[in-house]
């Protein structure tokens, strides 16, 4: 998926959007989730009531300013974790929201069976006007505004913004090669298509809803790191619990500030504060090279990886059951056989089919007899029998009540 | 003495590494039929082989009955057999806690050998369970090498084999040797009961005897520690020359040294056991070389009232021995956690006290046979999973990858050694310092019952006395600032609670960790792997462990030690 440019690191709007997160995630039903910083919160209420009850008039804390000061330390250190997290998820929001942006505003041209003045009138109307069943026009040049099926024409797609493949494809009515996808870019001829999602459910739309969701999961390494981090503050909880009664025995009376500024610094408050802020960037790395993760345990696979093995067919290969020769059994002669196959593969709309018919005009047009006998035949078809999935044959009804058939009935 | 054991180790770890393997060995001939007479009366199959689960049941189940026999020779000593001194039964809170201690491998004795158990207690019971708890720490060890090979396993050997094993082919052997050295030296090595001289003041002298020699030797081959007299290895009889004491001190760390080595031969990865082995040395000389240092210089204070000495600070030591051997050998005991003495600890510099409590604090310099390289495994999981972290990597030791589950138990383990230690000194300093009457408790020999009576010096040394036992007995060390009154229901109890937390969960937890980690698939070493075997992963490991310890214990020493060697100069 193109993005949108590489973006600042402290572009105005995230910036003030992160801010106003930062105090909304001091609320401790969201701290909670990180142990580390939630600890450090309880830490900063004890000494909101230090400063509290210093003030009003405790005198074995030490002086007011001295609390002050501890209190708004660690205030700005809450604030600051939670501004890198909030700061990172707004990066990431913002991606997705560009790349909504793209596909909500691109024009599209509608067409109106039954217009105001005429028929099959063309309206540019914004993409995410379109529902399913519309149907809308796309020439070359074009960005297909949403994913549909085309019901009229042939034209060459460049699908590089979704697949990544260079090479431009085709996509024609009929077959299994009718569909389009929102975003990509006709290069050439023109088509009708059907709107087949609704708007908010198309492929680009469950994209950006993957890029987003995934990057609120944690991944297994970052469990394994918070229980770690959790270890850890565990242990200097108790050191610093068990420091009271020494000092109780020493005859040194601790301030409860120095408690909470020792333990502050001993436990890991710096990974602790930056691990989500380093889980949802991790994400975004990946989005930037391109690559789509599809949750933050896949970014975590990337970097143990040293081989990757693609397996792609279709880019070398057709990929495709292609007609190159026809072979006639003993008692038929050969041009028998190709009006046989050509006829009855016209209403067969596979790969196969196609082929058929291609590869049989190719050798008819070298002979005329041949071709204008053939002609004669196809005026005589009175009725076509379309391949299905279900009969798995095709064939068509000539007037001289000759029916061809060809499959597997 | 230290390039001696050295060199004597890395040998017997290749034995070992034999011994455990199952292969063959000279002492086969002496000890195969034993063994098999043994197997086939107790009906136990030595070739079925156990998961890692099995082997603790084994372990925990035999630890209890072991338990209970002692507790029945303590508890009874007075009409058993074998008591020519008479000696009477102990209180049950000590016996106890000496069932506990002994049967911990710590061997912390709040009693005095001479006056305190009888000779049927101190072979059949204190000795026995001197070979037992040695061997059961070996075997441990052994199920975390066969764990730790390059395969994917669930079946790791069979306990009962490695138990006897490590009793028969390696624990006897070698304290039959050094025993011999000593009866040369002169430690007695009699039944009969206490004899009597004259002494150069023509009063007549009580003289207790017994058969130290061969508990010398188990004392320190197993890094049990227990002394068979009061005084430990301080005492005469239990240390007699110069030479006796180089011999027992290479005991001490041979089984250490030998079990890094036998890591290395055991699972072929020798280049990562000299990596282990040389972070344990760095750290074993980041302590000693201070304590030696500050002991030969001696007391400033004894200096100040103009008296000389020469000998550096020799209070509390022994003259034969001299301040150098003493504070090499007090470190070396904490850093092994054997805790025998050969000078009393309480008389120490503040600088010796705190490398003492630093190696014990740490407990993963060599450590005690077998669960030394069983904590020092904790934190190179600890160190692996940060450095694979830092690199970007999933991390991984061996080929297996390191996940949620092992890091809980590694940290569970790592979180219980400061708590135990700090949670036991808290309360202890909590009543001292508002000098609570104990009740039943706690009486001191005035018969008073108020809790500061137990400290035997104030301010700070108490403080560090207080932290020691606690440390000593959560670190299964032994030893003790034995100034502290430590023969009460108060410290009986409390460091008797302390010492079966801190043996038991750091076996279960890295048997634990290790047999998860067998199971786990192999992953061959790639160009991303983080090599667990150059120096920088030593660097990496040693800065993991002194940056735990000293943010855990930093606190604590300051004000005990570090408070008292600043109140000094």
């Amino acid at each position: 998926m193109k993005n949108a440019g590489k973006e600042g690191l402290f572009k105005k709007e995230l910036v003030l959007e992160a801010v106003k997160q930062s105090f909304i995630k001091l609320n401790p039903k969201y701290q909670y989730r990180n142990p580390v910083m939630f600890t450090v919160e309880i830490g900063t209420v004890v000494m909101m009531f230090v400063c509290g009850w210093i003030l009003s008039g405790e005198h074995s804390q030490g002086s007011f300013a001295y609390n002050l000061i501890i209190f708004l330390i660690l205030l700005l250190t809450l604030l600051f974790a939670n501004f890198a997290e909030a700061l990172a998820e707004a990066r990431g929001k913002a991606q997705a929201a560009s790349l909504r942006k793209t596909r909500e505003e691109t024009p599209a041209k509608k067409i109106e069976l039954v217009g105001e003045i005429f028929l099959n009138e063309v309206h540019i109307v914004p993409s995410s006007q379109l529902v399913k069943g519309d149907i809308f026009m796309c020439e070359a040049g074009d960005i297909i505004p949403t994913d549909g099926e085309i019901i009229d024409g042939i034209a060459t797609i460049d699908e590089s913004a979704i697949t990544g493949e260079s090479a431009p494809v085709i996509r024609e009515s009929g077959g299994d090669k009718s569909s389009v996808t929102g975003g990509t870019k006709v290069l050439s001829d023109k088509i009708k298509v059907k709107v087949t999602t609704e708007p908010g459910e198309s492929f680009l739309d469950k994209m950006i809803a993957l890029v987003e969701g995934a990057s609120r999961q944690k991944t297994p390494n970052e469990i394994a790191l918070t229980i770690l981090l959790a270890g850890f503050t565990l242990v200097f909880i108790i050191v610093c619990i068990t420091l009271y009664p020494f000092a109780l025995y020493a005859k040194t009376p601790i301030p409860i500030s120095s408690y909470i500024s020792l333990f502050v610094c001993l436990i890991p408050t710096t990974i602790g504060g930056l691990l989500s802020a380093i889980g949802i960037s991790g994400m975004d790395r990946a989005l930037r090279a391109n690559v789509i993760a599809k949750s933050g345990k896949a970014v975590e696979t990337a970097g143990d990886l040293d081989v990757l093995l693609l397996d792609k067919t279709g880019t070398i290969t057709i990929g495709n059951r292609k007609a190159t020769n026809f072979y006639q059994a003993p008692g038929s002669t050969l041009h028998e056989l190709i009006h046989a196959a050509v006829l009855s593969s016209k209403s067969d709309t596979t790969p196969e089919g196609k082929s058929i018919v291609e590869l049989g005009k190719k050798m008819l047009a070298d002979n005329p007899l041949a071709s204008d006998k053939f002609d004669k035949y196809q005026s005589e078809v009175t009725h076509q029998v379309n391949f299905t999935a279900e009969t798995r044959s095709s064939g068509v009804n000539l007037s001289n009540g000759m029916k061809i058939r060809k499959g597997g009935e | 003495m230290f390039l001696a054991t050295l060199l004597l180790a890395v040998p017997l770890g290749g034995y070992i590494a034999k011994v455990y393997g199952g292969q063959d060995v000279w002492t086969d001939v002496i000890f195969n039929p034993i063994e098999r007479l043994f197997f086939k009366a107790s009906r136990i199959d030595p070739v079925k082989e156990m998961n890692w689960k099995q082997h603790l049941v084994v372990l925990l189940t035999l630890n209890l009955i072991w338990f209970f026999w002692a507790m029945f020779c303590l508890l009874n000593q007075s009409w058993l057999p074998m008591n020519p001194d008479h000696n009477p039964n102990m209180t049950p809170d000590l016996a106890w806690n000496t069932a506990i201690s002994f049967l911990v491998n710590c061997n912390l004795q709040q009693y005095s050998g001479e006056t305190g158990v009888s000779y049927f207690s101190q072979v059949f019971g204190l000795m026995f369970l001197q070979f037992v708890s040695a061997g059961t720490g070996l075997a441990a060890a052994a199920v975390v090498f066969n764990a730790l090979k390059d395969r994917t396993t669930d079946k790791l050997g069979n306990f009962y084999n490695y138990f006897l094993k490590s009793c028969t082919r390696i624990l006897l052997p070698v304290c039959i040797l050094v025993a011999t050295i000593h009866l040369f030296e002169g430690t007695p090595m009699t039944f009969k009961g206490i004899d009597t001289m004259a002494s150069l003041q023509g009063d007549t002298m009580h003289v207790s005897r017994g058969p130290v020699a061969a508990f010398v030797a188990i004392k320190h081959v197993g890094t049990n520690g227990g002394g068979f007299f009061g005084a430990n290895s301080a005492h005469p009889f239990e240390n007699p020359t110069y030479f006796s004491n180089i011999v027992q001190m290479i005991a001490q760390i041979l089984l250490p040294f030998a079990m890094v080595f036998a890591f290395g031969f055991y699972c072929n990865k020798k280049r990562l056991a000299w990596v282990f082995w040389s972070v344990m040395t760095v750290g074993f000389l980041l302590l000693v070389v201070p304590a030696v240092i500050t002991e030969v210089r001696g007391n400033p204070y004894i200096a100040h009232m103009g008296i000389a000495q020469p000998g550096g600070n020799m209070e509390g030591k022994e003259v034969r021995f001299g301040a150098v051997a003493s504070a090499f050998w007090s470190i070396a005991t904490t850093v092994i956690s054997t805790g025998s003495v050969n000078a009393m600890h309480d008389s120490f510099m503040p600088v010796s006290g705190m490398d003492m409590l630093l190696g014990m604090m740490i407990n993963s310099f060599y450590g005690g046979v077998g669960v030394g390289f069983l904590n020092f495994f904790i934190y190179v999981i600890l160190a692996v999973f940060i450095g694979g972290l830092m690199v970007g990597r999933t991390p991984e030791f061996g080929g297996k990858k390191i996940e949620a589950r092992e890091m809980k138990i590694a940290m569970i383990i790592a979180l219980f050694h400061p708590f135990l230690i700090l949670s036991g000194t808290a309360i202890a300093s909590y009543l001292t310092a508002h000098d609570t009457n104990m009740g039943w408790w706690f009486a001191d020999a005035a018969g008073k019952h108020n809790a500061s009576g137990w400290l035997n010096n104030p301010s700070y040394h108490g403080f560090s006395e207080m932290l020691y036992q606690y440390t000593s007995s959560s670190a299964n060390n032994g030893s003790g600032f034995e100034g502290l009154a430590d023969n009460n229901p108060f410290w009986n109890i409390s460091t008797g609670i302390v010492l079966l937390f801190s043996r038991f969960l750091p076996i279960i937890g890295p048997v634990a960790i290790a047999g998860l980690l067998a199971g786990k698939k192999f992953i061959p070493v790639s160009n991303g792997t983080l090599k667990t075997d150059t120096g920088t992963f030593g660097l990496l490991v040693f800065a993991v462990k002194v940056i735990i310890a000293a943010l855990a214990f930093f606190p604590a020493l300051a004000l005990g030690p570090i408070a008292e060697w600043m109140k000094i100069h």
